[in-house]
């Protein structure tokens, strides 16, 4: 009888869960950015780790400041966020995708801010990736640090450390079936190599992705150009006041 | 035939690429021939905070053209920092030479004590025919009045404008258009002595939203001889942290607004109402920025009719603000077009003026940078350290890393960008030879020679400047404009000129010293090209009274003065 009920509970709370997400995700469709981070929040406070709870999250958040604001919103519209995972991680330590969605908030807010807020910023997220690959070590913690180590400008040495969590990530993802999202790593490993000067090895990754993925625009636009040519495409990949795309549905919805 | 025409095609592809390569260098460095011989020196603070000051504070070198003995040649007023270092006022000798005349006209002696100079300009306060001279800077101001003979008097006192602030920038404009023009000074650091602190707490609180710099100051003339601090009256109480202002008519309402770029924060866009006060706009005008603003300057670079602001700001690897060319939509909005435009990037930029170097009719743009050039290794590690300290507290200066021999942002070259027709411009300072890697601060053009070429002179911080002489090629034509305010400030600062010529029309306006550390020449210039004939010029005085002059002579400069609707 006593486990009966608490599988009734767990029920419950699942099911509590699961309407909170529905409820966002249709307050979202309406633009009733209100509801829906309510909404978003109580789902995600019952699974810390639910990455497309996470991910669905902060791209309310985002249409929000878009919607409050022109262009990418004011820094104060992403603190939300940013104050909800801190909390969230603070109660749950080891979420992973939790750490993870903390350094994406961070990051998410970037382009809203000036240029050395951004810094302090793309220094804090770096923090929190770093927090979630401790937690567990993962594909996506591993090519998110490894490609945020590449935006930093050569004084700060940071490009070998991102060559070394991207060939962590490459490395992952060989061992099982080839996932869309898998071509990423093929690219920001690649500009790695050419950040850390190994241009011959960058040419030869770009090749073997293209093979996996014949119809990649990146691949075969890296692969077309040299010198300064190659070097334009790869700082505009890596342009800081661009916005860097940190909706995950690519990943959960092919798991 | 299609294979000989495109044989023809690639001929032709062919003798432009040859003509591209062998086009001559406009300019050519006279600087030390011409007696230019001073090289400026950062001033050295001797308190607590002294080795974090220096890096800080590697500013001053600045440069006024303006003809202040009326003998047609427009002279040269260039500033030291050093304890001690003389000021130079270079008399030109007509002949591509000049003379330090500073100590004999009484205006050598700047940067005594507690003073280091930031800046110099030339204006006529009580409109005798005869420049006065304002030093500006880190202590006390000083007013020089041109007496005539070559002579000044130091009116700092009897003038009321002495206090200490740690002045960086001025201008001269007639906002409340009484026919005397007023002086506007931006502060940079708060009034807190630099010399001798009595707080460490006077750096700015803030890299992108500090609001405890020094703000702005009005100094109202009172058309005898004496000012009076109207700031606050007339709207424009502010504590950012500004290093230039710029004034133009951006509504073409017959009055002078103001453009003040801050460091460390938001510019600020003041209307001028016409009442004798100014509203902040900034958020509708030009919107909120966190950049580090550097220098005004307003142009009508696209011959549209209506005046664009170039504001510098910081682009490196480390951090990417970049420029704005704020172009003019209408109504008092503006849009940056600084990316399309290929203006964006200037790395640390600095001092930046608009002016037609070649006469082909298109306003082309200079623009100095860097910050400091010294040592190999960069400091830019140091303040990442600095910044990414969880609550640090900016504005105490004791949290601040001493530079060092470090360099930051240093050896840029210098970017003369040739304007394309209004719609983008091309760098071609390695072309003319213009792109030295010396940390340049503040630009004068002048037509030193009156040869109708416009040369120019660079200011570096820390090093001795550049004079380039303009030898580019004569037959393309160009006309000059002096204007003289009767009802009008006598130097008619803020007159606007729509020149129509060759089916175009080109509108310049008189400016009172936009543009950072730096005044170039009075009389409006205008480049022709292959234009002989000039239509008509639409002169609005800043009275408000507009007059069209006809039949002026290209090739020549001409006398305009207010009321006689006809050249003299």
């Amino acid at each position: 009888m006593r486990i009966l009920a608490i599988l009734l509970a767990a029920a419950s709370a699942a099911m509590a869960e699961s309407a909170a997400f529905e409820a966002a995700e249709k307050a979202f469709s309406a633009k009733d950015y209100g509801t829906a981070l309510a909404q978003y929040e109580t789902a995600i406070k019952a699974e810390p780790d639910n990455m497309r709870y996470a991910s669905q999250y902060r791209m309310a958040v985002l249409a929000q400041a878009k919607a409050l604001h022109p262009k990418e919103g004011t820094p104060a519209d992403y603190d939300r966020s940013i104050k909800f995972f801190e909390t969230l991680t603070a109660e749950h330590p080891a979420a992973a995708v939790a750490q993870l969605n903390l350094g994406f908030a961070h990051v998410d807010k970037m382009p809203a801010a000036g240029a050395i807020t951004q810094v302090i910023t793309a220094n804090t997220a770096l923090g929190f990736f770093t927090k979630s690959i401790d937690a567990r070590p993962t594909w996506l913690g591993y090519y998110t640090r490894g490609n945020s180590y590449l935006f930093w400008p050569k004084i700060f040495n940071r490009a070998q450390l991102g060559v070394n969590d991207l060939e962590a990530a490459y490395k992952m993802q060989k061992t099982g079936p080839n996932k869309p999202y898998y071509i990423r790593a093929y690219i920001s490993l690649g500009d790695g190599y050419w950040k850390t000067d190994q241009l011959d090895r960058a040419k030869a990754l770009w090749k073997e992705g293209l093979a996996l993925f014949p119809n990649s625009a990146a691949l075969k636009d890296r692969l077309a150009k040299d010198g300064d040519d190659l070097k334009a495409v790869i700082e505009d990949t890596l342009d800081p006041n661009k916005r860097v795309d940190t909706d995950l549905k690519e990943l959960w919805s092919n798991p | 035939m299609k294979f000989f025409l495109a044989l023809l095609g690639g001929l032709s592809l062919t003798v432009a690429l040859v003509a591209a390569d062998e086009r001559k260098s406009v300019f050519t460095d006279i600087t030390h021939q011409a007696g230019i011989n001073y090289r400026h020196t950062n001033r050295e603070f001797h308190n607590p905070y002294a080795k974090i000051m220096a890096g800080y504070t590697a500013l001053g070198a600045a440069v006024a053209v303006g003809d202040y003995d009326n003998d047609g040649f427009d002279d040269l007023y260039v500033t030291e920092s050093g304890e001690g270092a003389k000021n130079h006022l270079y008399h030109n000798d007509h002949n591509l030479k000049f003379t330090d005349v500073g100590e004999a006209a009484g205006v050598a002696n700047a940067n005594v004590g507690e003073n280091a100079s930031a800046d110099a300009m030339w204006f006529d306060f009580n409109n005798d025919g005869l420049r006065d001279l304002a030093v500006i800077k880190f202590g006390h101001n000083q007013l020089f009045q041109n007496l005539g003979g070559g002579k000044f008097k130091d009116i700092t006192i009897a003038s009321g404008i002495d206090r200490y602030a740690n002045a960086i920038t001025a201008i001269a404009f007639d906002y409340d258009r009484d026919g005397f023009v007023d002086l506007f000074v931006g502060n940079y650091f708060q009034a807190v002595n630099l010399f001798n602190p009595n707080t460490p707490r006077f750096f700015p609180e803030s890299f992108e939203t500090a609001n405890n710099g020094g703000g702005v100051t009005l100094w109202h003339n009172n058309h005898n001889g004496t000012f009076t601090d109207v700031t606050k009256k007339a709207g424009l109480a502010s504590s950012g942290w500004v290093l230039d202002l710029g004034h133009a008519d951006a509504d073409n309402d017959g009055d002078d607004d103001l453009y003040a770029a801050c460091d460390f924060g938001t510019d600020r866009f003041f209307r001028n109402n016409g009442d004798g006060t100014f509203t902040d706009i900034t958020e509708s005008a030009i919107g909120v920025d966190t950049k580090k603003g550097m220098n005004v300057e307003w142009g009508d670079y696209d011959e549209d009719g209506k005046l664009d602001i170039y504001v510098t700001n910081i682009t490196g690897d480390y951090m990417r603000e970049g420029n704005f060319l704020w172009h003019n939509d209408g109504n008092l909005k503006f849009s940056d077009v600084a990316r399309e435009t290929a203006t964006y990037d200037t790395g640390w930029g600095w001092g930046a003026k608009f002016f037609d170097y070649d006469n082909d009719g298109w306003r082309d743009l200079y623009v100095v940078n860097g910050w400091v050039s010294a040592g190999s290794d960069s400091y830019v590690p140091d303040i990442f350290d600095m910044i990414t300290k969880p609550g640090i507290d900016f504005a105490d200066a004791r949290n601040w890393p001493p530079m060092g021999n470090k360099s930051l942002s240093g050896y840029e070259k210098k970017r003369l960008f040739h304007n394309e027709r209004g719609q983008i411009f091309k760098d071609e300072a390695a072309l003319h030879g213009v792109d030295s890697t010396r940390d340049g601060r503040g630009i004068g053009i002048a037509d030193l020679d009156n040869d109708g070429r416009l040369d120019l002179f660079v200011a570096n911080a820390n090093n001795e400047p550049f004079l380039y002489h303009n030898v580019g090629p004569t037959d393309r034509h160009w006309a000059q404009l002096e204007l003289v305010g009767t009802k009008s400030n006598r130097l008619a600062t803020g007159a606007q000129v729509r020149l129509t010529a060759g089916g175009r029309t080109f509108l310049q306006f008189i400016d009172g010293g936009n543009s950072f550390a730096g005044q170039s020449m009075h009389r409006l210039h205008y480049g022709l090209g292959n234009i002989t004939k000039i239509d008509r010029a639409e002169v609005r005085w800043p009275s408000g009274a507009t007059e069209v002059f006809t039949d002026l002579p290209v090739d020549r400069l001409t006398r305009i003065q207010e009321g006689t609707s006809k050249k003299q």
